[in-house]
């Protein structure tokens, strides 16, 4: 969990980031944009359950790699920053931290056949 | 000692999600969540002529009157009142096996936490990005809505995962999804 409470907070960062490095408009919009996304996906995984979702911020995380070069910023700082912010993202994404919690299989559990959950249920007793 | 299935631990998990320690944590955030949309809707209905902003000058003011919030309408606070009223009443209707003996209200409530709470992140994006200001509550507001999420999935995922096991045994699927006493038992 700690891996996603850094990446939340890398999001939190992006967003106020334009203000400190006084960033230009791009630059600016881009991190206000990305960040909070960040931020979200970081928190929703801080869950057992929903830990999966912390690769969905592999996505925003690659971008903040390439935007500085499609949208052409002129600027080291900015460049620097979200580079260094998308690569830290990309590999927090992969620690998935500890699990104790049983989920049933979890959620693909909800379109396979004879997972764990419809396992169990065949072995307890009917009521 | 009660068996699994008396407690509502669903099969092949070790908690059940539907449990009251589980679930108040959540209402509570969205009763706090109501509030704060409700005192930002009573500001945008005219009804406090100021709003509290503590760090960001006259940013909650811009926010809250921009072309955005008045899409609809209704102002968008009074939306997002609505939808934390809707998230604390459906997170509290129904007994500790809820997944199973109601999956209508759980799936309602995991859509109604889930998919709508990320419309405040796209409320985040906005400020920002058109208006280049910030509104605290709003923000507070966005925060609540967000960790919120992760929770709430849980006790969806266990209703999902009984509607699997009721669709493989061939009871009605629609019975099993609106609770009907005929199905109950029938799919553990």
């Amino acid at each position: 969990m700690w891996a996603q409470v850094i990446n939340a907070i890398l999001g939190i960062w992006l967003m106020v980031s334009p203000a400190v490095l006084d960033s230009n408009k791009t630059v600016a919009n881009n991190d206000h944009i990305i960040g909070p996304l960040i931020a979200a996906f970081a928190i929703i995984s801080w869950w057992e359950a929903t830990r999966v979702i912390r690769l969905y911020n592999l996505l925003p995380a690659a971008w903040l790699l390439l935007a500085p070069w499609v949208l052409g910023y002129n600027d080291t700082t900015a460049i620097f920053n979200d580079m260094a912010v998308g690569l830290l993202v990309i590999v927090l994404c992969f620690v998935k931290g500890k699990v104790e919690g049983r989920f049933g299989g979890g959620w693909s559990a909800i379109w396979k056949k004879d997972s764990v959950h419809a396992q169990e249920a065949a072995r307890q007793p009917r009521v | 000692m009660m068996s699994k299935n008396e407690e509502g631990i669903p099969p092949g998990w070790n908690y059940n999600p539907a449990s009251w320690g589980q679930r108040l944590p959540i209402v509570g955030l969205a009763a706090v969540g109501f509030g704060i949309a409700t005192y930002l809707s009573l500001y945008q209905l005219h009804v406090f002529p100021t709003i509290w902003e503590p760090f960001f000058g006259n940013g909650s003011q811009k926010v809250l009157n921009s072309g955005v919030s008045k899409l609809l309408p209704v102002p968008d606070g009074v939306l997002g009142a609505l939808g934390y009223l809707s998230d604390a009443v459906s997170g509290a209707v129904g007994g500790t096996r809820r997944w199973r003996t109601m999956p209508w209200i759980v799936i309602l409530f995991g859509l109604l936490v889930g998919p709508l709470g990320m419309i405040s992140i796209l409320l985040v994006i906005v400020q920002p990005v058109l208006y280049h200001a910030w509104c605290t509550l709003c923000l507070c507001s966005a925060a609540i809505s967000v960790i919120m999420i992760g929770p709430a999935m849980d006790e969806m995922l266990a209703s999902l995962q009984y509607m699997r096991r009721v669709k493989d045994s061939e009871v009605s699927l629609w019975k099993a999804f609106w609770g009907y006493k005929s199905v109950q038992g029938k799919v553990i």
